[in-house]
């Protein structure tokens, strides 16, 4: 299995990273976002020097290192002469840096950099590959790997599908908890890509998307259940899919990180699954999913006609086996969902 | 007992009264007291899964919830709101603030319960 874990950005995350997991394959973060942004928050924006410093240190430790610029959405400055010369400059920059490959999501620069350089290119979850014709579309450009979009995460016709239209790799994202055929999705990225790319800035009151994001899942928790995350358990459902695994949550501490290489690694853990969960990660603190009672889910969702309101089956396990952290008092304690209104 | 452990228990006893008066898990992500640089002060609750239908039929036990958490604080319920997000259902959080004279006054124009497209006023009380 090859683990790709997420870092934070800083030469004490990588270290704290390497040295306490052996069974990471690569590690990946952000670059700087004056050239061209990401399509999520980020806790430091490494610059070139940064980036060739913790390109050696990994390399050493025989990790590959991959950088993600997958912003999803440019505004069209790629496509202005002074942004093309800009973000070309920097992305022969990282090629010098000797970084393993690329992420970006933007088609573009797919194209851009497969022509160019010699870097890997990926093509990144937040370009939507979900369909066999995608993934075509995208080989076609020259991508040498694609992260598969988590909405067919549990689609396994869809999956095999891609895997035998393209000879690409396939990288699967296991941890992702966003809302399945999530509404908000593609606004939320490209709010994001704005706000950590290379302006003009926005002054925003308020996330918006997060907020709904976590007000839908509240006030029907049914919704933690349909988000298409792999479980560690179930990764050898997908062994004839692909060996390369993508652990989401470059904005959590190398602790957290290192729990869910250890849980992925292990193919196992006994827990709350919102551990793992990179978003919402605000939840973790109100939802318990006990994560071994979820052992069968997967031969549901192999057969999963993906038709909820016909089915129930996502419904009926989030009532049989969610908990609601509470208070009382000074403790804190775990009840039913039911006796918290869910459903 | 510590101002934070009184922060603690005031934000568990709310959530389960929200959760118990609206049958759903809502969530209090964080309470915080503050003090600005114009006088003001006060508490922000912020909130997630509250809405705003949630406010409009349950305003009553809503405001005496808030009115009693301030209280329990030592804050003076003398201005309760929720701050909204603009335009949408979402409630982003409830609050309580002994309001400045300058940022009194700029309440004490208006009329009405939403001054501002993200405020929804649950209390306010009128000085002489």
């Amino acid at each position: 299995m090859k683990l790709y874990a997420p870092h934070v950005g800083h030469l004490e995350g990588l270290e704290e990273l390497l040295t306490g997991s052996n069974d990471i394959y690569g590690i990946y973060m952000a670059g700087t976002p004056d050239y061209v942004g990401t399509g999520r928050t980020n806790l430091s924006a490494p610059g070139l020097e940064e980036i060739a410093e913790q390109t050696e240190y990994a390399h050493d430790k025989g990790v590959k290192m991959e950088i993600v610029l997958n912003s999803s959405c440019m505004g069209g400055q790629h496509l202005t002469p002074e942004g093309y010369n800009r973000i070309n400059w920097y992305f022969k920059q990282l090629n010098n840096q000797g970084i393993d490959s690329i992420t970006v999501a933007e088609p573009y620069f797919v194209e851009m950099l497969a022509k160019e350089y010699d870097m890997e290119v990926v093509v990144s979850v937040l370009s939507f590959v979900d369909s066999p014709q995608k993934a075509e579309f995208y080989e076609n450009l020259g991508a040498d790997t694609i992260v598969i979009d988590p909405v067919v995460n549990r689609d396994f016709a869809k999956l095999e599908a891609i895997r035998d239209a393209v000879s690409t790799d396939l990288k699967l994202l296991v941890n992702e908890g966003c809302l399945y055929q999530c509404p908000l999705r593609y606004a939320h990225f490209n709010f994001f890509s704005h706000a950590n790319g290379p302006g003009p800035k926005l002054n925003v009151l308020d996330d918006y998307y997060y907020y709904k994001c976590l007000s839908l899942r509240i006030n029907d928790p049914q919704q933690l259940i349909k988000s298409p995350w792999i479980r560690p358990e179930d990764l050898g459902e997908y062994r004839h899919i692909t060996d390369i695994f993508k652990i989401g949550g470059r904005t959590h501490f190398p602790n957290w990180i290192l729990n869910n290489v250890q849980a992925y690694a292990n193919e196992s853990y006994d827990g709350n699954l919102m551990d793992l969960l990179d978003c919402p990660k605000d939840l973790k603190d109100l939802f318990y999913i006990p994560n071994k009672e979820l052992d069968a889910a997967i031969s549901q969702w192999k057969q999963c006609t993906k038709v909820c309101n016909k089915c129930g089956y996502c419904q009926k396990l989030a009532e049989k086996i969610i908990k609601v952290y509470s208070t009382e008092g000074c403790e804190t304690i775990l009840k039913p969902l039911k006796e918290n209104g869910g459903q | 007992m510590t101002i934070t452990e009184i922060l603690a228990n005031n934000r568990g006893d709310l959530e389960t009264k929200l959760r118990n008066l609206l049958a759903k898990p809502v969530f209090i992500i964080e309470m915080d007291v503050f003090a600005l640089p114009c006088g003001c002060k006060g508490i922000t609750i912020n909130t997630r899964g509250l809405q705003y239908d949630d406010l409009e039929i349950f305003e009553e036990y809503i405001n005496e919830y808030l009115k009693t958490t301030s209280e329990n604080l030592e804050i003076e319920p003398s201005f309760l709101f929720a701050r909204v997000v603009p335009g949408t259902a979402e409630i982003a959080s409830l609050n309580s603030r002994v309001l400045c004279n300058r940022c009194y006054m700029d309440f004490a124009r208006g009329t009405g319960k939403r001054p501002r497209p993200d405020i929804y006023i649950l209390y306010f009380t009128r000085r002489d």
